[in-house]
């Protein structure tokens, strides 16, 4: 048991992927290997969640309520689901976790040098993040979270949102349902420091709107970049050439609204901007070209277009949170120019554009 | 008056209104360019834009042999030799003294596919030789400059030289002048032809490189097409290398303070020649002068257009500012390896977004294409407008001499205020007066027309033309109005919608990417480009390429008129200045001293404050 790798840190995972940390965290492992600028953070590992999974037999539990469960029935897979997240709720933690979480947490404290650190604890399934198959947005991130045991009590519920209706009853395309009963899914829950972000938001290296991979679009707001991923803030866009990085286009909203620490409630929550900030763009030109740039780097790294999140901090230094590949774009026909049947030699596609000048369009 | 109606057309060409003081204009031009009543329905229906781009002044009489020339010389490859299907070339007006021009398409389907099937097999020839008949070009071209070179005029003798009697030549002098004017006029008709010979093959080949990148990555701006495709060894940029040589040479020779302090262009000359190895720095001077100080300071269409050569106060501003670069430390060289460097990178990582291997296949010839067909896009600029017809211009003083020789006219300049058939009547009065000893009727004749018709012109410049007359088609479809003017759909529509001269933003063509703010300084005149201050915002009807000494004092630029293709455009990218081109309104609504943002991206103009002086 001593082998087992229970916490495994982004910048020493020695070899772990997202066998071990899901496909959230494996990714941000691999940007941090490759030099960006992503915020310290920890994984606890799949191993860590079977080795709670075994030891409060949720294993066992989640088979027997599994078996013959009606996905279709959509009460019974509520009650089986709420009755699973008691188990995670109450079942006593392994001392073992008790202990590598908290000296982690402890250790980033040391080495953020912020003692209570505020972090974001999110799940990374395995099964999530991949390609052609995301999960993004099914499972729950708890933000501004302090302390060991708030972070042991976020981890809870981040396994806990496993067994969601809506991952229950999800069916991928070959299929066979996630929770099939004999096996759990893996997961890892990832904690990391929250960027204490001026600005955020997200990005793709291609367009999302028709997947012309020569841009890169990112949406801003002020804050936290949970008004962009919810969608309750309208963000400021950009739209950058990715080959010669010029900001080709920029629209600017008027925000009243921002996501951050609310002192009174102690969580994150909407704060209102004073209007003379909301009425600027969240972002200078030049720092939406620098996202883009890193945007671009990062899907020369990967070698495909990626979907990222990003924080400015308050000093302005930029932070990558999230990388993942597009899927959207990805699983469509590849996107042809000369699909048109217009002959590949040159001197035929100047001649036909000097016939359809006649033809009342500005041709093809 | 208002420049538009109710009904979203313009105002009638023919409601256009003579200003006060230019009543009879129309003498100053032939018959066949001038609104007639009996041709006024169809050109009611007809679109006619503001010409700014090269005549941005009312056109002198003489100077019309340039209009001239091109509206035949560009139309008949369109109509009559390429036979470009969709259309019918471009018709011309004279309207107040400015140029107005029309594009016409064709519509009858069936005659589109019969000139089509002769257009393919032709145009398809000329881009198959591209190489090789652009080098035949070149040749005739220098031919034809050459020949230029060697017509000369001089008064007509009191007595004929003694060897035309002992050579028996039994032709005399009056025969000489009258053969070296027709000579004179057929050289710039032969050369108005080559100018247009593979031009709109040339812009053909580019546009549709450009639609295809505009299509396979929508939004990328004109000038990172460009990028991809531009030479680094324009003729354009030349004369201003070899100002930068000279500069050098003037540092390297200890002449940098002479020349930082003498003003004076004659006399900073005088003062080299007496300065030690003076005379080594004149002999550069001389060497770069032809062909490279024949560089005109406009388009080139217009005899006002002065040419470096004429007028060394534009190369040696330029030539001070860098040398005060030079003794500051810094690097005066073109990053020239810089610039390839970025164009093969670019075009490299666009290649590599396609998506498949067909279209990389058609990005591979279509960029190959659009390099093969740029140079000739972009030097033809230089061997016609600059070099040919700074030369021709010239060589109409030269005769303007001659006839104030025989007291017909009191200033070369005069001239130009005569037509070319009218200098042809009045040359064959210079002869009979010459042969008859009678001196002829010009000397009473000429002076108070011409006295005029200078009157009639100066009341024309208070006029402010506007961009547009007549009735806008459903659609710009003539290919080289959209190419080279920027005309389009869109761009009348944003006239029709634009046209209040209290607006304080303008939209334009996005030129030469960038943001400046800065003083406006209004040009109407090249002279007041001397007055230009360094960070100011050149605001004009047309910028000209030979411009660019001032560009590097300037913070940005904006021009009534101008395409993407446009000499301007060119230019002002490759000296990163932003730049918004085809305002329609500029001149107009932007008035000197007021504080101006450009922005050279998105090509919108905004006035932010009035000025103070």
């Amino acid at each position: 048991m001593t082998a087992l790798r229970t916490i495994v840190w982004i910048d020493q995972a020695d070899g772990a992927g997202s066998e071990l940390l899901g496909g959230k965290l494996g990714s941000l492992v691999e940007m941090t290997e490759a030099g960006f600028d992503v915020p310290p953070a920890f994984g606890i590992t799949t191993a860590a969640f079977a080795l709670f999974a075994e030891h409060t037999g949720l294993q066992q539990a989640a088979k027997e309520q599994c078996a013959g469960l009606d996905l279709d029935d959509l009460q019974a897979v509520e009650r089986v689901s709420a009755q699973l997240a008691q188990i995670i709720e109450d079942a006593p933690m392994p001392p073992r976790l008790t202990a590598e979480v908290t000296e982690a947490y402890e250790a980033l404290e040391q080495r953020t040098g912020m003692p209570g650190v505020p972090v974001a604890v999110r799940s990374s399934g395995v099964s999530e993040d991949l390609e052609g198959a995301s999960f993004a947005g099914q499972y729950d991130t708890y933000l501004w979270v302090c302390g060991p045991e708030d972070v042991l009590r976020n981890v809870r519920r981040c396994w806990a949102g496993l067994f969601g209706p809506q991952v229950l009853t999800y069916r991928p395309q070959d299929g066979v349902p996630v929770i099939d009963g004999d096996t759990l899914p893996g997961m890892c829950v990832g904690v990391q420091q929250m960027v204490q972000a001026r600005a955020a938001g997200v990005m793709f290296t291609l367009d999302p709107v028709n997947g012309d991979r020569s841009k890169i679009v990112l949406e801003g707001c002020w804050g936290l970049g949970e008004g962009v991923v919810k969608g309750d803030i309208t963000p400021d866009r950009f739209r950058v050439d990715k080959v010669t990085l010029e900001l080709l286009a920029s629209e600017i909203g008027t925000q009243t609204e921002e996501y951050g620490f609310d002192e009174a409630t102690r969580e994150v929550g909407l704060l209102a901007v004073e209007p003379e900030r909301g009425a600027q763009p969240c972002l200078s030109d030049a720092e939406a070209v620098a996202i883009a740039e890193l945007g671009k780097r990062i899907e020369r790294h990967r070698g495909a277009p990626m979907d990222m999140e990003w924080a400015i901090d308050q000093e302005g230094r930029l932070h990558l949170l999230q990388a993942r590949p597009e899927t959207v774009w990805a699983s469509k026909p590849v996107r042809s120019v000369t699909g048109d049947g217009a002959g590949g030699a040159a001197v035929d596609r100047v001649l036909a554009k000097f016939m359809s000048f006649g033809a009342g369009t500005t041709g093809r | 008056m208002s420049a538009t109606d109710a009904t979203g057309s313009f105002l009638s060409p023919h409601a256009v209104a003579t200003p006060p003081g230019a009543e009879g204009w129309e003498q100053l031009y032939p018959y066949y360019a001038l609104l007639s009543e009996a041709t006024k329905d169809v050109e009611e229906r007809e679109l006619w834009f503001f010409d700014g781009m090269h005549n941005p002044s009312p056109i002198y009489p003489f100077d019309t042999i340039m209009t001239e020339n091109w509206w035949v010389a560009c139309n008949q490859l369109t109509t009559r030799v390429w036979q470009i299907p969709p259309s019918w070339g471009i018709d011309h007006r004279i309207i107040n003294g400015y140029l107005y021009i029309s594009p016409r398409g064709v519509s009858d389907p069936q005659q589109i596919a019969e000139r089509a099937e002769h257009f393919q097999r032709r145009a398809g020839h000329y881009y198959a030789n591209w190489d090789e008949i652009y080098d035949n070009w070149i040749v005739k071209a220098e031919d034809c400059i050459g020949r230029l070179k060697a017509i000369s005029f001089a008064p007509l003798p009191d007595r004929e030289q003694e060897s035309f009697v002992t050579e028996h030549r039994g032709l005399f002098s009056s025969y000489d002048l009258l053969t070296s004017y027709d000579r004179l006029i057929e050289n710039l008709f032969e050369m108005g032809a080559y100018h247009f010979e593979m031009l709109n093959l040339g812009y053909g080949a580019y546009l549709t490189f450009k639609e295809f990148c505009q299509e396979a990555f929508p939004g990328i701006t004109d000038q990172t097409v460009a990028r991809m495709v531009a030479g680094i060894d324009i003729l354009l940029f030349r004369p201003d290398d070899e100002v930068r040589k000279l500069a050098r040479l003037a540092v390297e020779l200890g002449l940098a303070d002479l020349v930082r302090d003498t003003a004076d262009a004659n006399a900073l000359l005088a003062a080299i020649g007496e300065a030690p190895r003076g005379d080594e720095w004149l002999q550069a001077l001389e060497a770069a002068k032809d062909p490279w100080f024949w560089y005109s300071t406009g388009a080139g269409y217009t005899h006002t257009d002065r040419a470096w050569i004429d007028d060394l106060r534009l190369p040696f501003t330029a030539m001070r500012g860098y040398i005060d670069k030079l003794e500051a430390g810094e690097d005066i060289d073109r990053p020239l390896e810089r610039v390839l460097e970025e164009r093969t990178r670019i075009t490299a990582e666009y290649r590599e977004l396609l998506g498949t291997d067909d279209d990389r296949e058609a990005f591979d010839q279509l960029v190959q294409l659009a390099r093969t067909v740029y140079p000739y896009v972009e030097n033809h600029n230089f061997y016609v407008e600059h070099w040919h017809h700074s030369i021709f211009w010239s060589k109409v003083r030269e005769l303007g001499d001659v006839f104030v020789a025989h007291g017909f006219i009191a200033d070369r300049e005069d001239l130009f205020l005569l037509h070319r058939n009218e200098i042809h009547s009045a040359l064959y009065d210079l002869i009979i007066g010459w042969a008859a000893g009678t001196g002829g009727r010009g000397p009473t004749h000429w002076p108070p027309i011409v006295e005029e018709r200078k009157r009639q012109l100066a009341a024309l410049r208070e006029w402010t033309p506007p961009p547009a007359l007549g009735t806008p088609p459903d659609a710009i479809t003539e290919p080289l109005t959209i190419m080279l003017w920027g005309i389009t759909t869109e761009r009348v529509q944003e006239w029709l919608g634009a046209s209040d001269p209290d607006a304080s933003e303008l939209r334009g063509v996005a030129a030469s990417p960038g943001k400046a703010r800065g003083r406006a300084m209004v040009v109407t005149d090249p002279e007041q480009l001397h007055e230009v201050q360094r960070g100011d915002i050149l605001v004009c009807r047309v910028t000209a390429p030979s411009w660019a000494p001032v560009f590097s004092r300037l913070g940005a630029a904006v021009s009534d008129v101008g395409g993407i293709m446009a000499h301007t455009a060119i230019v002002s990218r490759e000296y990163g200045l932003p730049a918004v081109v085809g305002t329609g309104y500029g001149t107009q609504t932007i008035k000197t001293g007021q504080l101006i943002e450009v922005d050279g991206d998105t090509g919108v103009v905004r006035i932010l404050q009035e000025g103070d002086a």
